[in-house]
């Protein structure tokens, strides 16, 4: 035999009563009988087999570039190499090629070592029936690793995409509102300072078309600082505090002063735990959807109870009010931005605020939701993850971490 | 001595300077009102080049940051390394709520910053209240021409 190897021959016509599955093989074998034996074994159980009978380096290494094989059947001893190097040639060729030991008897030590090493299977060349059955689940399982391995790498690419189409918007959102802001500013100060300066002096139409240019201009004005402000949730860099939400809440209640008066709203809250986050975007959150509940009260004065209670690994806040709540289909369209839900004339308002409470909750990997009554009130709920040391101290003390 | 003040507003948008002289007349501003739409302009007329060789010389600079070829932090620092140039008040009227643009602004210099306010009735009154206090209650170092 010489180093190129031989080649094996095909199935006798005989043997082909079941369907055929070609399959290219590479044998890494000394004893030719061995190799008649080895493929005839895998052709009497529907295998087609072709390919390179080879017992050394070199004519692995010749086969292995010249036709790569689906699988490789390597005795364990040969006179000059030994089975198990032809993994390490598979495995710095950077190949997916499962090997399989085709031997005489090899100690159950030996065997187990060469499967830690990375051997698909072994097989006693005493017990050849079982090798084509070998082969098949060898082949199963590659398929299998391919798989998940295009799979992997799709979502890798995916998420990757996304990610960077995520960061463009957010780039074009603040970019765009920015330089938005600069014209419609001259257009907002021009429509106004004609509508006081020619009021009564153009005809009643002209003062009304004024009117109506200096309003849209105004109200784009603020269309245009809240986009601002949602997109610069995701670009600030905020530093990360210890944040207890009752100072919080006492802050939110002084902002809301105001409202909370004129509305005669009640507002409940106590114990309420510290946070890791960024003290502006935690009060974002808590003055947004107290705003919006007594924004949208109903006729009785707003009573509003907020608490938080630990669940697993993380605070689940909740914000209860009795005011018109939401009806149940429109439960997740209330956190997309500009969505709105009544005419401007019912209640003001751009549809920002529930979209930026999203953004900032999910940027500390917590959820927010709704969950409304219909008619008797809604309550908003998120979740922020537990500051590490409120993680030790609960319900896992032993751990200590 | 001279009884007119002297303003120079340096602004790329025509339209910004024009509402601002409005604001000005509005608010019974007696001096001159003088305008320059970039930071190379604003220099030359500062330091009396080119066609402005007989220019005045300002009371005050109402500074936009944001300007072409040289911008407005660029024209502070080179008026406050002017001798002749550094008591001139230079009032910062920008768009711009950055906080690293206003910090850098009182770092190099500036006398005050004032965001420029989107709504007509705010630049109005915003407008009046320079004019009221840097005209009216400041008193400005002297000429010395």
């Amino acid at each position: 035999m010489t180093s190129t190897g031989s080649h094996v021959a095909k199935a006798s016509a005989d043997e082909q009563t079941t369907p055929r599955t070609s399959l290219r093989t590479l044998l890494v074998e000394d004893n030719a009988l061995d190799a008649a034996l080895v493929v005839r074994a895998l052709n009497k159980d529907g295998f087609e087999v072709a390919g390179d009978v080879v017992q050394d380096e070199k004519a692995f290494r010749r086969s292995l570039r010249a036709s790569p094989p689906e699988i490789v059947l390597a005795d364990y001893n040969l006179p000059t190499w030994k089975g198990m190097e032809a993994l390490k040639v598979l495995r710095a060729e950077g190949l997916d090629i499962p090997l399989i030991l085709v031997s005489g008897a090899l100690g159950d030590v030996t065997a187990v070592e060469c499967i830690r090493q990375g051997a698909t299977d072994y097989v006693l060349k005493d017990g050849l029936a079982r090798l084509p059955e070998v082969v098949r689940r060898a082949l199963r399982e590659k398929h299998e690793r391919s798989l998940r391995l295009r799979a992997e790498q799709d979502l890798a690419a995916k998420a990757e995409e996304l990610a960077r189409s995520n960061a463009d918007l957010e780039q074009f959102a603040y970019v765009a509102s920015h330089d938005l802001q600069e014209p419609l500013r001259m257009v907002a100060a021009y429509t106004q300072l004609l509508a006081e300066r020619y009021r009564g002096k153009l005809d009643e139409n002209a003062d009304k078309f004024i009117g109506y240019a200096s309003e849209g201009a105004q109200r784009m004005q603020v269309l245009i600082q809240d986009l601002l402000a949602f997109s610069r949730v995701g670009r600030k860099e905020g530093t990360l505090v210890s944040i207890d939400c009752n100072a919080v809440m006492d802050g939110v209640r002084q902002t809301l002063s105001s409202s909370i008066q004129e509305s005669g709203a009640v507002i409940h809250y106590a114990n309420l735990p510290s946070v890791w986050a960024d003290r502006t975007q935690v009060a974002q959150v808590f003055q947004n959807l107290m705003g919006n509940a007594i924004k949208f009260r109903g006729k009785e004065p707003p009573v509003i109870s907020v608490q938080a209670q630990k669940e697993g690994q993380q605070w689940l806040f909740s914000v209860a009010d009795n005011g018109i709540g939401i009806a149940p289909e429109y439960a997740e369209n209330i956190f997309v931005v500009f969505h709105r839900l009544h005419a401007r004339t019912e209640y003001p308002g751009n549809g920002i605020g529930l979209a930026i409470c999203k953004k900032i909750v999910e940027r500390y990997g917590g959820k927010i939701w709704v969950e409304s009554l219909g008619c008797g009130g809604s309550t908003f709920k998120f979740t922020m993850p537990l500051r590490s040391s409120d993680a030790s101290s609960g319900t896992r003390e032993e751990t200590g971490q | 001595m001279k009884s007119t003040h002297e303003l120079l507003i340096v602004d790329d948008n025509p339209a910004d300077i024009a509402l601002a002289r409005e604001a000005l007349t509005v608010c019974a501003y007696r001096g001159q009102i003088n305008s320059a739409v970039d930071g190379a302009e604003a220099l030359a007329f500062l330091l009396r080049r080119g066609n402005y060789a007989s220019a005045p010389k300002p009371d005050l600079v109402l500074l936009d940051l944001n300007l072409p070829k040289r911008d407005g932090l660029s024209v502070l620092t080179a008026m406050k390394a002017n001798p002749d140039l550094r008591r001139i008040p230079v009032v910062i009227f920008s768009t711009s709520q950055l906080l690293q643009d206003i910090d850098r602004s009182y770092e190099l210099g500036a006398n005050c910053y004032i965001s420029k306010p989107g709504n007509l009735t705010d630049f109005f009154s915003m407008m009046r209240s320079i004019e009221e206090f840097w005209f009216g209650s400041v008193t400005l170092p002297p000429r010395g021409e």
